[in-house]
């Protein structure tokens, strides 16, 4: 009970640390977000235009506390303010419409690079130094050291303007209108996010690959094993019982973390395949300087990380016996 | 069995095909255009004409049509649409519109003062509606009769006519049982223009097309405008060059390559825009930067080292037209051009390495400490840095070219882009040194002329144009006069006297006149305007209401 306490509170200091740096990170930043709007505008702007627009936007050049206080009740009341840039809907609405789409692309690209990566990486171990050892886990590594900018820009160019094979933009078709229980638009979603998916995993399945088979390896050395073995159980029970449940544990963090840092979006992938995710917000709230737009993306970014810590931490425990005994 | 299995499947095919097909060829029969008027991350169904920073650019003009079209590149002729005529008062005090009879709303209803009066009185109530600044020209509006309206103005002004016909009319019907319009999304817009109806929305495409109440549908022979979302311009490039679109204003690097050798129906069409020019800070916060940015010969000096044709043909592609007026007015304006003055300066505006080298000299700009580049006639070495917003590749080109021009003859200085924001801001505060800036382009000199030169535009809230910081309260008042009188005659006599002074002083480096973006494709439509059809001003995007005109000049190809 202890440790569950000392994690929270730990959590609840963290929360409001990066709160405050969520406050002041886009206040840093020169410029403001009616200068942006008007950066590029092709009439004329008077004094008279940017008063009426910093009116209707409600602009308050209170001082910098003030904002500070009116910032920290909105985050605990979950009211995020209104998006300067897609004035008048509300910073909830904004993130909203983008959230299932990062979650949806962002946690099936994590899950499905974890599953692979972890198999391939247990089968590594097991058969170290085999051919497929030799090939695979290297292979893995080189593709992940490769920006995943290089990558997605490739796959982009290859199979959609070379081959035209997939889309070059959008979840789904243009035009059509969303219809979950429709078999057809459905099959439209998943081909439109193939190519991003594979872009967002193919990065990321070196990584667990190694981490798992690092594990197993030392496991394997261990006496237990040897004991196993001695007993005459199954190879199938061995790998998969004995080693990899307890080379699990540090991946399990890995997995834990990877997801809460999907919320973020994948912001190059979306960027690249125009996806309306959460990242593709980021970059417009960033580049308009909407500041309310880019606190609420950030805050539910840090909600999400905490969150998943917190999992991670309650995991250990349920899988490490050791930790229980230690609180 | 399994041939029942087979057949059910064919059925099933069958119909799922002809299902999906059926509303797709009723939409067929329709004729769509498919323009771009705006790079969107998402499209959110906002139609509201008031808030145009965030509303769908089809909104304007296409659903609230305009009193009147001022078309620009005719001199600001008037076209009427809503309004049939105006009249302006002797004292230039008051202007009457005539409403035009028989326009309906597409809900049926009327059009008339009524809504004219309601919309003029709601952007008083609400000033954050008053995008166009209208309220500032306006102080009353008066219904005369159901088709008839008087505007008092704040001023003489004989320029209000076209100030009052920027503000959509929208009607009082709707629009008056809104609670907080300043809130209102108007997804389901009433409205007085062409395209009402709004047939399919998603956040990556939205179709709006006529409907029967329009009233000029018998010169409309466009039934529908597709709009695509569009993130950025490589997006576009991607989709223009694949012949999807047929109507936008982008820029499209190396065009005839890129795009018009991509298909025979690819065209497009360059049309005058607003002088470019490098501003310098004349309260440069360094003394050495200071001492030679003020003195008139080393700015002479600089513009005389400057190559323009050579700027225009590599950073440009060669759309534009050189600008050797020290007054920056530029080559589309020689009609306001008092010639003695433009011959006067142009020796000082024009490519001459050896010239600006003995300018400097006799200026007293001279190489002491060895180092290839002149110091100061007080002997202080300075290098210039030039700064133009990231991203704007054709600026930054262009300052990269000013640079190694300066170097040319002796003049130390060096490229920045820092990012807009940034770069904003030091001309605001009067921080930077040299920055090269782009100007509004009207249909008389007044408004590139007030908003580059008017020190009323040097506020910390003012835009960029102004940020010389040059001041000259003789200029500041001949700007102010300007159409404080409605005789042409009289508006040439002030735009002479401007260009004296600004040219006398040479208070900007002018490059080059630039040219708007305007890309069509004849593949679906023609009738388009072009440099032999030259009609008015032929782009795409919303601030251009002459783009209604030319949709109704449009005809599907059958």
């Amino acid at each position: 009970m202890g440790f569950f306490l000392r994690r929270l509170s730990f959590y609840f200091i963290a929360l409001l640390f990066a709160a405050t740096l969520n406050f002041i990170i886009p206040r840093a930043m020169p410029g403001d977000p009616v200068t942006m709007m008007f950066a590029n505008a092709t009439f004329e702007v008077t004094p008279e235009r940017i008063a009426a627009m910093k009116e209707l936007l409600g602009f308050v050049d209170g001082p910098l506390y003030e904002q500070f206080f009116i910032y920290i009740k909105s985050v605990l009341t979950w009211d995020l303010g209104i998006s300067v840039q897609f004035f008048p809907l509300s910073v909830n609405t904004v993130l909203g419409n983008a959230v299932g789409w990062s979650l949806f692309l962002a946690g099936t690209a994590v899950l499905f690079s974890f599953t692979l990566g972890s198999i391939l990486g247990i089968f590594a171990a097991w058969r170290r130094g085999s051919k497929f050892d030799t090939i695979v886990s290297p292979g893995m590594l080189v593709i992940q050291a490769v920006p995943q900018v290089v990558t997605a820009m490739l796959l982009l160019f290859i199979f959609s303007i070379t081959l035209r094979w997939f889309p070059t933009s959008y979840a789904y078709t243009a035009g059509v209108t969303p219809d979950w229980t429709s078999w057809t638009f459905l099959k439209d979603v998943a081909y439109h996010a193939a190519l991003p998916l594979l872009g967002a995993s193919i990065v990321q399945i070196g990584g667990f690959l190694i981490a798992m088979r690092n594990n197993m390896i030392n496991l394997l050395g261990e006496d237990y094993i040897t004991m196993a073995k001695g007993k005459g159980l199954s190879e199938n029970r061995i790998v998969f019982n004995y080693a990899a449940r307890n080379a699990m544990l540090p991946s399990v963090t890995a997995l834990s973390m990877s997801l809460g840092m999907a919320i973020g979006g994948q912001m190059i992938i979306e960027i690249i395949f125009n996806y309306p995710g959460l990242g593709t917000v980021l970059l417009n709230a960033i580049n308009a300087r909407d500041y309310q737009v880019l606190q609420g993306q950030l805050l539910v970014m840090t909600l999400f990380m905490l969150f998943f810590n917190l999992l991670a931490d309650m995991l250990y425990v349920l899988l490490d016996p050791r930790l229980r005994k230690g609180a | 069995m399994f041939a029942n299995f087979k057949k059910t499947k064919i059925t099933a095919l069958v119909l799922a095909v002809s299902a999906t097909l059926a509303p797709q060829v009723a939409i067929a029969e329709k004729s769509e255009l498919v323009i771009h008027p705006k790079e969107f991350p998402t499209l959110i169904r906002n139609f509201n004409p008031f808030l145009t920073t965030s509303n769908l650019h089809t909104t304007a003009d296409f659903i609230y049509e305009p009193l009147v079209i001022f078309n620009e590149m005719k001199g600001n002729e008037p076209v009427f649409r809503l309004a049939t005529g105006f009249e302006m008062a002797k004292d230039l005090l008051s202007v009457t519109f005539d409403i035009r009879e028989g326009v309906k709303w597409s809900d049926g209803e009327k059009f008339t003062a009524d809504d004219v009066v309601y919309t003029f009185n709601l952007i008083k109530a609400k000033k954050g509606l008053d995008f166009s600044g209208a309220n500032k020209v306006v102080t009353s509006v008066k219904k005369i009769n159901e088709y008839k309206v008087e505007f008092k103005l704040s001023e003489p002004n004989s320029n209000a006519p076209y100030d009052i016909v920027k503000v959509p009319v929208v009607p009082q019907h709707v629009w008056s049982k809104i609670d907080k319009p300043e809130e209102f999304l108007n997804e389901n817009p009433v409205g007085s223009g062409p395209f009402t109806a709004i047939e399919t929305f998603t956040p990556t495409l939205y179709v709006q097309c006529t409907e029967s109440t329009y009233w000029d549908s018998a010169n409309l022979d466009v039934d529908c405008l597709k709009v695509p979302q569009i993130a950025n311009n490589d997006q576009f490039l991607a989709k223009a060059i694949n012949s999807e679109i047929d109507w936008s204003s982008n820029f499209i690097p190396d065009i005839d390559k890129t795009y018009a050798s991509k298909n025979p129906h690819h065209k497009y069409w360059l049309t005058p825009a607003g002088t470019q020019s490098f501003v310098i800070n004349f309260k440069n916060p360094d003394a050495a930067k200071n001492e030679a940015l003020t003195n008139v010969d080393f700015r002479r000096a600089f513009s005389m080292a400057i190559d323009r044709q050579t700027i225009i043909d590599i950073a440009f592609y060669g759309a534009g037209v050189k600008n050797d007026f020290a007054s920056g007015l530029g080559y589309a304006f020689e009609s306001w051009s008092d010639e003695a003055v433009h011959n006067k300066y142009k020796k000082f505006n024009t490519y001459n390495v050896e010239g600006a080298k003995a300018l400097l000299a006799k200026a007293g700009f001279k190489d002491i400490n060895d180092d290839g580049f002149v110091e100061t006639p007080s002997g202080k070495s300075f290098v210039l840095e030039i700064q133009s917003p990231n991203g704007w590749s054709d600026f930054n080109n262009t300052v990269q070219l000013a640079v190694e021009n300066l170097e040319e003859v002796g003049i130390q200085a060096k490229a920045r882009t820092p990012d807009f924001a940034v770069y904003n801001k030091a001309m605001q505060d009067a921080t930077y040194d040299v920055a090269y800036t782009n100007y509004f382009h009207g249909s008389d000199p007044h408004k590139y002329w007030n908003s580059a030169y008017n020190s009323k535009f040097q506020t910390s809230a003012s835009p960029r144009f102004a940020m010389h910081h040059w001041k000259n309260e003789k200029v500041d008042s001949l700007l102010n006069s300007f159409y404080k009188t409605a005789d042409k005659a009289e508006q040439v006599k002030i735009a002479h006297q401007i260009q004296a002074i600004i040219a006398a002083d040479q208070v900007t480096i002018p490059v080059m006149s630039g040219l708007n973006n305007y890309q069509y494709n004849t593949s679906r439509f023609t009738g388009w305007w072009n440099e032999k059809n030259p009609q008015g001003r032929p782009m795409s995007f919303s601030g251009i209401p002459e783009r209604l005109l030319q949709v109704l000049d449009l005809k599907p190809v059958k």
